[in-house]
């Protein structure tokens, strides 16, 4: 997962999310799915499915919004790192995104209890599809055995094949750019990804903007996901502990 | 010195102790986490060449343009065309994920078509067949089929088409705008230029990021509409509120109002706004070959006199809206009716035909795909295959054309070269994403170009004013009739009558969409019926009851009840109907 080599510059890729623009169509959700070969759970409820991607449905009493919540990749004391036993979580210093190794994974799930965005999932059954249907799986992603946690990646395998053509176009150093499956699907452009070192781009400059925000902030994880609105009642969920639900740790 | 079998559990025991210090155990647990890698039911994913395919999505009929990634044949993943003059790069969750849906469990995959076709040659009295997506070339051959055999083309369509791109203000009654009406990207598009007004009793996913929700009681949309006009008309109003949106729409045009089922007050608002022939036109249509012309007309269900269909044949390969089935019922012959239906699966019409035959899904079979509600100009887009369908799979458009007697042709091909025999408008090749005037190509070319996922797009202005029927306005029964306490809203939009498996990420695993087969009661009223969420519960209308999942929702207002679109449910249920859900 880590780069072999000492980039000559580091990327930090970072996400900004327009909560003001998302309609909860669920697109991203499901094209993550597509893209990481995460498998239907048709026995699972919303305590135990596996959606890298969740977007909360949250309401101030009047007005609702829509919020996609993913692993955060948080860039600073990052929870889930520092707690596995199995050193199965790392930060890639390349590109700031925080990796998960199922093979080494033991199952035990404390990187679940330590993550505060509620962004990790357990495999709890085999990944298993319709008849047939595993010939539409993406054979640039290995599915994960039962047992095992998983979590957004920023689509790194989307990463390698840039990386890898960028390395036949003969850059071999240096950030790529790419897109994740969850950008791409998004109809309505809510969600941006970008590179959030460099100052030239949007992504890194919206990032800077009055209205960004990030969720749990004060925990000082210095989370690479930003989001924007302009309602202050939207802007304030981002300190409650679990978008749109009073209690904690309800999953899994 | 002498050993005693106490020395030996002792040592046995340091021993064991004394290794738990050691890696060694540590090692062994990280190495069974290695041994469940390899497992042998973790399935592979395919190997092979990767392609690029283009399609259009016939999933509904926004047809968005469609990038799929293959392995080999095999599509692995859909993504949107973002150069693309209409869906601007945008799919909606169904349409992203529709490369499953060969693969659907539930998928129908046997049924005669010998049988279906003797039984519907033998029976005598009056034929039909029920459109449910018109305006495709395989509907003019349905209308051919049927003058050829003095039958009844039947189709429930809303005949116009909008252009929001024209709009300052938008008036939406329910419509879920924001949330699969038209073609995502356009609509996306189109949206920084108009002001939404959404009334509509819940808040909606359109709802939730319009300009202003105006909350109302189900039912009551027509009845707004009407007093909007008469506000407009008269200068005055009872309701302050039809006043103030009277004012809006008046000052801040050009308006559009918008409704889901195309009702008479609400065409007449828009008339009085000057939309007519502006923003809302009669739903336009790629030309079609001038011997096609002596087909019938497309009628009406209500229009038809009941119990006067003895053979009925269903299209239900693609779906815009589905029928309740008791409103088809009673146009059928009480004695022994012979009806057909060609169905992906067996959910919707399949439960009450006497034939249910299985169709081709999308992406594995050619077809055209209508004009979009939200363009003002006609289009004509093929769906180009991406897989080979299973054996046994029967075309309903050949089906028909056979019981019609009908000599055999390749109905698209002539079509295409009908569109290019008119001169007009454009086609967008995605592959390279150029947009080219007809007029400069041959019909080879323009052939390829629409095989090859290309969009045809008429010149504007070849829109006309819609032509109206005028309906009665019926007004919403009074609350509480019936000893029904619910009034029930049907939840937006309508999902496709096959869904991929991936679909539980929303529908179940995280329950951000209400399942078909599921209704949303706010917590007081699922308190009162007893019920859980996630229990098994009856839904009850004065039509029948059905089988449904509860959802708790405190989104949904007391008094009223969320219902998924399962066709098992719309049999039962209509928008404002009156309702009671207890418990299985």
């Amino acid at each position: 997962m880590i780069s072999a080599n000492k980039p000559t510059k580091a990327a930090r890729y970072g996400m900004t999310i327009d909560v003001d623009r998302c309609n909860g169509c669920g697109a991203c959700m499901v094209a993550c799915a597509v893209e990481n070969n995460v498998p239907p759970l048709p026995q699972a409820n919303d305590r135990k499915g596996l959606t890298w991607i969740r977007v909360y449905k949250v309401d101030n009493g009047q007005r609702t919004a829509y919020v996609p919540v993913m692993c955060q990749h948080c860039g600073a004391d990052t929870p889930c790192v520092s707690v596995c036993p199995q050193h199965a979580v790392d930060i890639d210093p390349a590109t700031g995104i925080v990796g998960e190794m199922p093979q080494r994974c033991l199952g035990c799930r404390y990187c679940m209890a330590a993550c505060p965005y509620h962004a990790r999932y357990f495999n709890w059954w085999d990944p298993e599809w319709p008849q047939g249907m595993e010939k539409a799986l993406n054979p640039g992603v290995t599915p994960r055995m039962r047992g095992v946690a998983e979590k957004c990646n920023f689509c790194h395998g989307r990463w390698h094949a840039a990386k890898q053509q960028a390395a036949a176009n003969g850059q071999p150093d240096g950030p790529v750019s790419y897109t994740p499956a969850c950008v791409e699907a998004c109809p309505t452009g809510a969600i941006r990804f970008g590179d959030l070192n460099d100052t030239t781009d949007p992504v890194a400059q919206a990032a800077k903007t009055s209205g960004s925000f990030r969720l749990l902030e004060t925990l000082g994880t210095e989370p690479k996901v930003y989001y924007q609105s302009k309602r202050d009642w939207v802007r304030a969920i981002a300190s409650a502990p679990r978008p749109g639900l009073g209690k904690e740790n309800s999953r899994g | 010195m002498n050993s005693t079998r106490r020395d030996l559990f002792i040592y046995a025991g340091g021993s064991a102790a004394g290794a738990l210090l050691t890696p060694a155990p540590w090692r062994l647990i990280t190495d069974t986490a290695l041994w469940s890698e390899n497992w042998p039911g973790i399935p592979s994913p395919p190997r092979g060449e990767i392609r690029t395919k283009f399609t259009n999505c016939s999933v509904c009929r926004a047809g968005c343009a469609v990038r799929a990634r293959c392995v080999g044949d095999q599509p692995v993943q859909l993504a949107g065309v973002a150069s693309h003059p209409l869906s601007h790069g945008a799919l909606c969750p169904f349409g992203l994920t529709a490369h499953h849906l060969p693969y659907h469990p539930a998928r129908l995959k046997q049924g005669s078509a010998e049988q279906a076709l003797a039984a519907a040659s033998a029976a005598g009295g009056r034929i039909a067949v029920l459109d449910l997506r018109p305006g495709r070339t395989a509907s003019w051959t349905y209308r051919r089929a049927m003058a050829a055999l003095n039958g009844l083309y039947v189709t429930a369509d809303q005949p116009v088409a909008f252009d929001l791109h024209q709009a300052k203000t938008v008036l939406s009654l329910g419509v879920p705008l924001l949330d699969g009406w038209g073609t995502p990207g356009n609509v996306w598009a189109a949206r920084p230029g108009f002001r939404l007004i959404q009334a509509e009793a819940i808040e909606s996913r359109t709802a939730a990021l319009a300009d202003v929700w105006l909350p109302i009681q189900p039912g009551t949309e027509e009845a707004l509409a009407l007093a909007i006009g008469n506000a407009i008309q008269h200068g005055k109003a009872d309701d302050e509120r039809a006043l103030s949106l009277a004012n809006e729409l008046t000052h801040n045009g050009p308006a559009l109002v918008l409704d889901n089922s195309g009702s008479a007050a609400v065409m007449a608002l828009n008339q009085l706004l000057g939309a007519a022939g502006h923003t809302m036109v009669a739903r336009p249509e790629a030309p079609v070959p001038d011997s096609w012309q002596k087909a019938v007309l497309a009628t009406g269900l209500a229009q038809i006199e009941d119990r006067s269909i003895s053979v009925l044949l269903i299209d239900e390969s693609a779906v815009d809206r589905y029928l309740p089935w008791h409103t088809i019922e009673r146009k059928l012959v009480r004695d022994n009716p012979v009806v057909v239906t060609f169905a992906s699966s067996r959910g919707g019409y399949a439960r009450h035909a006497r034939f249910a035959l299985p169709t081709a899904v999308y992406p594995e079979f050619a077809e055209d795909i209508p004009t979009a509600i939200d363009s003002p100009a006609a289009t004509f887009r093929i769906s180009t295959p991406l897989a080979a369908p299973p054996p046994g799979m029967v075309n309903p458009a050949e089906f028909i054309a056979t019981l019609a007697d009908l000599p055999k042709s390749d109905a698209l091909r002539e079509r295409a070269d009908a569109i290019h025999q008119a001169g007009r408008g454009t086609v967008f090749t995605p592959a390279d994403g150029k947009t080219v005037a007809v007029k400069s190509l041959t019909a080879e070319v323009f052939w390829k170009s629409l095989s090859e996922a290309g969009c045809w797009i008429d010149e504007p202005g070849h829109g006309r004013a819609p032509q109206a029927e005028p309906r009665p306005y019926l007004p919403p029964s009074e609350p509480g009739s019936g000893g029904l306490p619910l009034v029930a809203l049907l939840a937006t939009p309508q999902a496709p009558p096959l869904i991929s498996p991936l679909m539980t990420k929303l529908y179940q695993e995280s329950n951000l969409r209400l399942a078909p087969n599921r209704v949303a009661l706010n917590p007081s009223e699922a308190r009162a019926a007893r019920l859980e969420d996630g229990a098994h519960a009856f839904l009850e209308t004065h039509l029948g009851k059905c089988g449904v999942e509860v959802s708790v929702d405190a989104a949904v207002p007391a008094g009223m009840v969320l219902v998924g679109t399962a066709p098992g449910i719309l049999d039962v249920c209509g928008p404002a109907a009156r309702a009671k859900v207890v418990a299985a």
